[in-house]
């Protein structure tokens, strides 16, 4: 691994640390060195920044009911009071909780027949976060790490694996696993603002860059003289310093004429949707907005009556302005938590955990808008017709987005796709 | 036999005195030489130069980092580089690994080893340092860390390895093979080893036989069932009870326990009680699976993996890469680099009584560690693992944090291992101020890659600026201020931070960047610093 680090050119410091730049963050996988190469020529380069592709995850931390969102079930016992509502799309229905997602399933696909199988929140939550059951002493990547490792650029100025949290499940961070730290997400907490990237105010901005200069200086007089992927990383690492302390500027809504923000709405989940979407417009590959808390084993029709309206309207909010912004065709939006709820109403008025026939959406980039995938039976117990599980779902994803679904990753001599063995992209909601 | 003869056999065992194996071993500058000849002997077949040995103020640096976990005072710098001795490096390395900066550094590589990130637990970082202190047998520890409630009754610290594990069987039987063995059968679990023919199913499930009746008790302790054994489908579909077995392929059998049912209800009971009630005393099966593994391990049929894997882990540490890589990876299939020299370290290490201190001690000694990082000229590096260029190592959460608070502290007040007692104390202090900020770091592994989130730490954190670059007596930043001349700040700071002089270059770089901010020479100061602790010189070991 520290053999390809090197170029065997000491007459070229520059291009061999631009060529270390790169094997940073390929080292120990049959790294695709031509696309890395090729996201180095600026014009390339400036090209692709409008042809890449980005995905949006709004995760429904501690499982949405697909009964009172994409799959409802009304006047049956396990259906809940709710009513369906005729969609843009001839013959689908979806829940009357969601009103202005109905004026938009033209552009979404909805898969009905997940059957992941486990039903508890960290089991769930691993399984829909990484595509594969865990196994042990192997770290696998998150969906935002692989899709900020296959999107974006090596020397990205921007974040390319941006997660927030809202509460409670949502704050689990997400990790890179054996990608490494590079992939790891910006993660964002108790402020909308992501730490350590605005500068102290004890320093000026000239003494910041003056004082980063200095480092570069004895940084570089250190580095021509070993062999050494990590510590390229390290050199890597504060040269994307600077890019991303002006990224700051993205995480600030009040940028924002007051009519956008209007049409997000005030509640956090809509501010953070517009965070999103400035993201994701600034070029970063991959944000992950979570929003909790749904796991209504109690009053769980309640529960969806505040969630959805704010799942609707935020969601509805940020599929618009994509679209205004010719960003939708570049941009996947999916909306997924752990796992779906039980049919079966218990005694609180509650649903529980359920896994084996649940739903989530697809819109956007490489989807074919108003598909609809799978079949659950008349009470919503089993999946009848197209059940997928958990790696099914990641192919479908990566096929959208133009990654190859069965590409490897090499663990020491383990191949490792991307998406599990066996996994098949669904044809059927791909554009 | 009685359940106590068992036990008490262990316990004699386990009190033995750790060197009662030593008699006769070669001297410790022997088995350095048994290192630089095996070394020697693959370059030499390569064709291939290795670098020349280190000066000695990067030696130093080195050495500190390894044997005491972070870099040199200022004191220790000037004393070692004063020291006229021809052989002062034997004697430093000597001295250090008799040093409470020594067993301080062990205890937290073996806690990074053991237990990384699961938990920060003082019980058991209590415990790990007696053992260091003492220098206990590294199969001493494994017995203790496998088998707390019989040899270690009561006590939370050695307890936690399997404790904040003991959720997930997987985790504890993986977690075992890689950590103590050196071995990875993961990918057996679901079927034979596609890849790597030592390892089938049967491997994997008679290593999770042996944790598969642990369970933890209510007050954070551990206790095993009576019975149970594990059942495992193949991939064709045959069902298949799981033996004791250890990945040399030898077996145990359990002797046969006849229990009315009614006694079975009890001991059910009981166990129950155990696991809810704080009080509730567990009962003691005589058969234990975890003394089985433990017995087996350290009288191997096979490969020692037990010898083997401490002495390629301590290799990696100490070298930058392991002789066997990935380190999980010990099979058939992958050998050695230099397969004799890991044999004749292991048997060394087996009969020294599983000597770490001994082991590290041959290691620092050797020609092989002591090789520059540095490579001339444009020729194509050498393969790793000829091990003819020291390979660069990231710090450690822990070293990278102890070095920040010692290279950015008044050199007045870190007067190191010279001061005895004294820097005894200090360093204990050290080690707890440096545990928050060390969680903060990334650990290495394979394939590590230093995230932005450090630099962005590092460049804009208020931590950083209010703490290591404080303007305050005890502070390097203060000591600089109190230099007139901006050359001897340069010099000093360099000195303090990269523990080496700067080049006539730097020097005037450092001075330059001072003299045009004579109006504001304090944050100057702090921006020199600065710029030293973020570079890549001082976040890696070289």
């Amino acid at each position: 691994m520290k053999r390809k680090a090197w170029c065997g050119s000491a007459d070229h410091p520059v291009s061999r640390r631009g060529f270390l730049g790169a094997a940073a963050a390929g080292t120990a996988f049959a790294a695709d060195m031509t696309v890395l190469d090729a996201l180095k020529q600026p014009a390339l380069a400036e090209e692709l920044k409008w042809q890449q592709k980005r995905v949006i995850l709004l995760w429904l931390a501690g499982g949405a009911s697909q009964l009172e969102t994409w799959d409802p079930k009304p006047g049956v016992e396990t259906g809940g009071p709710f009513r369906t509502i005729q969609t843009t799309v001839p013959g689908l229905h979806i829940s009357e909780l969601l009103p202005q997602q109905s004026e938009r399933m033209q552009q979404t696909a909805v898969i009905r027949s997940l059957n992941t199988k486990i039903a508890d929140h960290g089991g769930g939550y691993r399984l829909m976060e990484t595509g594969r059951l865990p196994e042990p002493g192997v770290a696998f990547p998150h969906l935002g790490a692989i899709l900020a490792r296959e999107l974006g650029r090596i020397d990205s100025h921007v974040p390319d694996h941006v997660s927030m949290y809202t509460s409670t499940e949502g704050r689990r961070k997400g990790t890179a696993g054996f990608l490494g730290a590079r992939y790891n997400p910006m993660f964002l907490t108790e402020n909308m603002m992501p730490e350590n990237i605005r500068r102290l105010e004890a320093i000026s901005e000239a003494d910041h860059q003056d004082r980063a200069a200095l480092r570069d200086f004895f940084a570089e007089r250190f580095s021509r003289t070993v062999d050494s992927a990590a510590v390229a990383s390290h050199g890597t690492a504060y040269e994307r310093v600077r890019g991303l302390m002006a990224s700051d500027r993205l995480f600030d809504i009040s940028e924002e004429p007051q009519a956008m923000r209007d049409k997000y709405g005030p509640t956090q989940f809509g501010e953070q949707c517009l965070i999103a979407r400035r993201l994701v417009e600034a070029g970063v590959p991959f944000v992950k907005v979570a929003r909790a808390w749904w796991d209504s084993h109690g009053q769980n029709f309640e529960t969806h009556r505040e969630l959805c309206a704010d799942l609707d309207h935020c969601m509805s909010a940020l599929m618009d302005d994509l679209a205004d912004r010719g960003l939708l065709e570049n941009t996947l939006v999916i909306t997924l938590g752990e796992f779906g709820r039980t049919p079966r109403i218990n005694g609180s008025l509650g649903r529980d955990h359920f896994a084996r026939a649940w739903s989530c959406t697809l819109t956007g980039c490489g989807i074919k808008g108003g598909a609809v995938y799978g079949k659950t039976d008349d009470k919503g117990e089993t999946v009848v017709d197209g059940e997928i599980g958990a790696a099914d779902l990641f192919a479908t994803i990566f096929a959208a987005v133009g990654i190859d679904y069965e590409k490897e990753y090499m663990l020491g001599s383990r191949p490792i796709p991307i998406a599990d063995f066996g996994a098949t992209p669904v044809e059927e909601v791909l554009a | 036999m009685s359940r106590t003869c068992l036990w008490g056999l262990l316990l004699t065992l386990t009190l033995l005195p750790a060197r009662s194996g030593a008699a006769g071993l070669p001297a410790v500058e022997s088995l350095a030489d048994q290192i630089d000849q095996a070394v020697h002997t693959r370059l030499e077949a390569a064709g291939v130069q290795p670098a020349g040995p280190l000066d000695d103020e990067r030696f130093l640096r080195r050495l500190m980092l390894d044997l005491a976990g972070r870099v040199p005072t200022l004191a220790e710098r000037e004393a070692f580089l004063s020291d006229e001795s021809p052989d002062k490096r034997t004697a430093w390395v000597e001295q250090l690994v008799a040093s409470p900066d020594f067993a301080m550094h062990l205890r937290n590589e073996l806690d990074l080893q053991l237990l990384a990130r699961l938990k920060t637990d003082n019980d058991w970082r209590e415990y790990l340092l007696e053992a260091t202190r003492a220098n206990r047998g590294w199969d001493d520890l494994f017995r203790e860390i496998m088998l707390p409630e019989r040899l270690r009754e009561g006590e939370q610290g050695p307890a936690a390895f399997l404790r904040e594990r003991v959720r997930d069987l997987d985790d504890l039987t993986n977690d075992t093979a890689v950590l103590f063995f050196g071995v990875n059968i993961g990918c057996a679990k679901c079927h034979d080893h596609p890849l790597v023919s030592d390892w089938e199913q049967r491997h994997y499930y008679g290593m999770a036989s042996f944790f598969q009746r642990t369970y933890r008790t209510k007050t954070g302790l551990l206790a095993e069932r009576f019975d149970g054994r594990i059942k495992f489908k193949t991939v064709v579909g045959d069902e298949l009870e799981a033996s004791f077995m250890f990945l040399d392929g030898a077996a145990t059998y359990e002797p046969p326990v006849e229990l009315s049912d009614e006694r079975r209800k009890e001991l059910d009971e009981l166990v129950r009680k155990a696991q809810r009630e704080d009080d509730a005393e567990p009962p003691r099966p005589e058969f234990s699976p975890r003394a089985e593994l433990v017995r087996m391990a350290l009288a191997p049929t096979g490969p020692d993996y037990f010898s083997r894997n401490m002495v390629n882990r301590t290799w990696a540490r100490l070298m930058g890469q392991g002789l066997v890589e990935p380190l999980d990876q010990m099979h058939s299939e992958n050998p050695p680099s230099h397969p004799e020299l890991l044999d004749a370290l292991a048997k060394d290490f087996a009969t020294s009584g599983y000597d770490l201190k001994r082991l590290i001690h041959a290691m620092v000694l050797s020609e092989t560690y002591a090789r520059d990082s540095r490579i001339t000229g444009g020729a194509e590096p050498p393969a790793a693992d000829l091990f003819a260029v020291a390979i660069p190592r990231p710090l450690t959460p822990r070293q990278l944090s102890l070095s920040l608070l010692v290279a950015t502290a008044n050199p007045e007040t870190m007067p190191g291992t010279a001061s005895g007692d004294e820097w005894e104390k200090k360093r204990d202090e050290l080690e707890n101020r440096a545990n928050s900020f060390a969680t903060r770091v990334e650990i290495p592994g394979e394939n590590f890659q230093v995230s932005v989130d450090e630099a962005l730490l590092f460049s804009n954190g208020d931590r950083v600026a209010g703490d290591y670059l404080r303007d305050a007596g005890d502070r390097l930043v203060r000591h600089l201020t109190s230099l007139e001349a901006d050359d001897d700040v340069a010099i000093v700071a360099t000195q303090v931070v990269l523990s080496r002089s700067p080049a006539p270059e730097e020097q005037s770089r450092i001075a330059d960047y001072l003299s045009a901010r004579s109006d504001r020479r304090v944050e100057a100061i702090q921006q020199v610093v600065w710029a030293l602790m973020t570079s890549p010189e001082f976040r890696f070991n070289h």
